[in-house]
């Protein structure tokens, strides 16, 4: 018979596929994956930066050598780098010490050409010098106690370790990371409150035929996959919505932050591990509504007979 | 102790059941029932008097307002849902309103009992093909509830309440829109299925059915349960008075 053919193609029980808060239920989603995907990139690049900033400090110290004060600015000079070669000489003693490079003329003219402008002689100004160290990867070094024996081996050179000014910047991406975590959760809740809200407004459209269905002999679960099912659809494909609208969105920013000058910022790049958290987010969502969507459907129906 | 579950071998037991809707008064009172296992029954009353109320309560869609109703040996107040669910697969429902489903065709209705238990989708072919055949449905397969008449769906309706070969079968003016050359062919299918062991409950107001076939009778008047012995019409109006 031809028409035991047709047939074979089943419709599902609860028709939610037209039902009027599927529309809301996607666009919500959406926006959420939208705001989700931008600020977790943010959060991202604010790790990424931070751990940047951390690798180049801990493996680095700067030594100062203060400009020995003479009238004789060619004898004050001389007198510096000699400090500077003491230094020089000691740290290089320094077991866990890989490399110890004093800065020439010219790399100090560049650090103060900011300031001072072109055409400045160091040789003129008292100058300190400053001698850039690198430490042996891994190695721990006591500061405190690097900093007393340098000043034994000269009375003029002092040890920065760059914590004081890192900390500070540190303190205040930390503080911008709390910012967009908290911005995440915000956005977590209210958009499991707006599946939540969603769901039982379908049950409420649907109740005659899910009453049907209870009384057929179907268990709570049955309804609640039915419903998971098709929230999960509907979240996924929300969610690839909003993620496609975020990833030019981020690129965007990511140029934005590459134009201002001053190297922090750019360092803010998310890395592959951070993009493929961003692109699991369509999953994440979908697992997140489908999850909501059924628990949902086993509470409300539990006031039902 | 309270016994909570009762084996007597009743496929329904109703010890003082009262029911009612809100605040108001009790449709019905001191209902005191008991059908056995392979019992065929009619039940009449006027309009009114409570039939469908009593009936929902057979088929687990309410609880007693007080008293005690075991279906299946099951005290439905001491019953989860899941169980519940369980205990509904094994009764099959004819609604006077039938309560088909409208988005879904004349084979999904039917086949929503035997879907809902998780049965294959080829032997739930072969079971709908069958029955549909033989309510001589098998042309409107395809055909939804809103382009069906009136004894269409109520065949629908029946095929749907019997698929599933049920232990107990309730059925609500099973054969008040059908032609008058099927509501036999119908009665027969009741008939058929309570001599392989359902216990069968038809509600209903046509004094012919009652006549052609010699149950025994249910009557609810001014609230209460009497039982009637088969062509006993007392309480029915009409010829016999």
């Amino acid at each position: 018979m031809a028409n035991q053919k047709k047939f074979i193609a089943r419709r599902e029980e609860l028709p939610l596929k037209g039902d009027s808060t599927s529309l809301f239920l996607q666009i919500m989603i959406s926006i959420a994956v939208f705001l989700f995907a931008v600020t977790l990139s943010g959060v991202l690049s604010i790790n990424t930066m931070l751990q940047n900033w951390n690798d180049s400090i801990l493996g680095s110290l700067t030594v100062q050598i203060m400009p020995a004060t003479h009238f004789n600015q060619e004898k004050a000079m001389a007198e510096t780098l000699a400090h500077q070669d003491k230094a020089v000489a000691f740290l290089k003693t320094v077991p866990e010490i890989e490399k110890v490079t004093p800065l020439t003329d010219n790399q100090l003219e560049k650090l103060i050409q900011p300031w001072l402008g072109d055409g400045i002689n160091i040789a003129d100004l008292p100058m300190p010098r400053i001698i850039d160290v690198k430490l042996k990867k891994g190695a721990e070094i006591d500061f405190i106690d690097l900093a007393a024996k340098l000043s034994q081996a000269t009375p003029m050179a002092s040890v920065d370790n760059h914590k004081l000014w890192l900390n500070k910047l540190i303190k205040f991406a930390d503080g911008l990371k709390m910012l967009a975590l908290s911005v995440l959760a915000l956005v977590i809740m209210i958009t499991s409150g707006a599946i939540f809200y969603t769901t039982q407004t379908s049950l409420g459209l649907h109740k005659y035929t899910i009453e049907i269905l209870h009384l057929m002999g179907a268990k709570d679960t049955y309804v609640a996959q039915q419903y998971a099912r098709r929230t999960a659809i509907l979240g996924l494909e929300g969610a690839l919505i909003g993620l496609a609208i975020a990833i030019p969105t981020i690129f965007g920013i990511g140029s934005l932050a590459r134009q201002i000058e001053g190297g922090i910022i750019s360092e803010a790049n998310l890395s592959i591990a951070a993009w493929g958290v961003i692109l699991s987010l369509p999953l994440f969502a979908s697992l997140i509504a489908m999850l909501t969507a059924y628990y949902t459907v086993k509470q409300t129906l539990q006031k039902m007979m | 102790m309270l016994n909570i579950d009762n084996n007597s071998g009743s496929i329904i037991d109703m010890q003082n059941v009262g029911i009612r809707y809100g605040q108001g008064p009790e449709i019905l009172s001191d209902i005191k029932l008991s059908l056995k296992k392979g019992s065929f029954h009619f039940l009449t009353g006027k309009s009114g008097a409570g039939k469908t109320s009593l009936l929902s309560m057979m088929y687990l869609a309410q609880k007693p307002s007080r008293g005690i109703v075991s279906v299946f040996g099951k005290n439905v107040n001491f019953t989860n849902r899941d169980s519940l669910a369980m205990l509904r697969r094994k009764i099959g429902v004819v609604f006077q309103d039938f309560r088909l489903l409208d988005h879904l065709s004349a084979f999904d209705n039917v086949a929503l009992p035997l879907r809902v238990c998780g049965m294959e989708e080829r032997e739930v072919k072969k079971r709908v093909m069958e029955l549909l055949q033989w309510v001589e449905l098998d042309r409107s397969i395809q055909a939804t509830p809103a382009t069906l008449s009136g004894g269409e769906k109520q065949r629908v309706a029946i095929a749907r309440a019997v698929i599933n070969r049920p232990d107990l079968l309730l059925a609500d003016e099973p054969t008040g829109n059908v032609d008058n050359d099927i509501a036999p062919k119908l009665m027969k299918l009741f008939v058929e299925l309570n001599k392989l062991g359902t216990t069968v409950v038809i509600a209903t107001h046509s004094e012919k059915l009652i006549t052609d076939f010699a149950y025994p009778r249910l009557h609810l008047q001014n609230r209460s349960l009497k039982i009637f012995a088969p062509n006993d019409f007392t309480g029915m109006g009409g010829r016999h008075g």
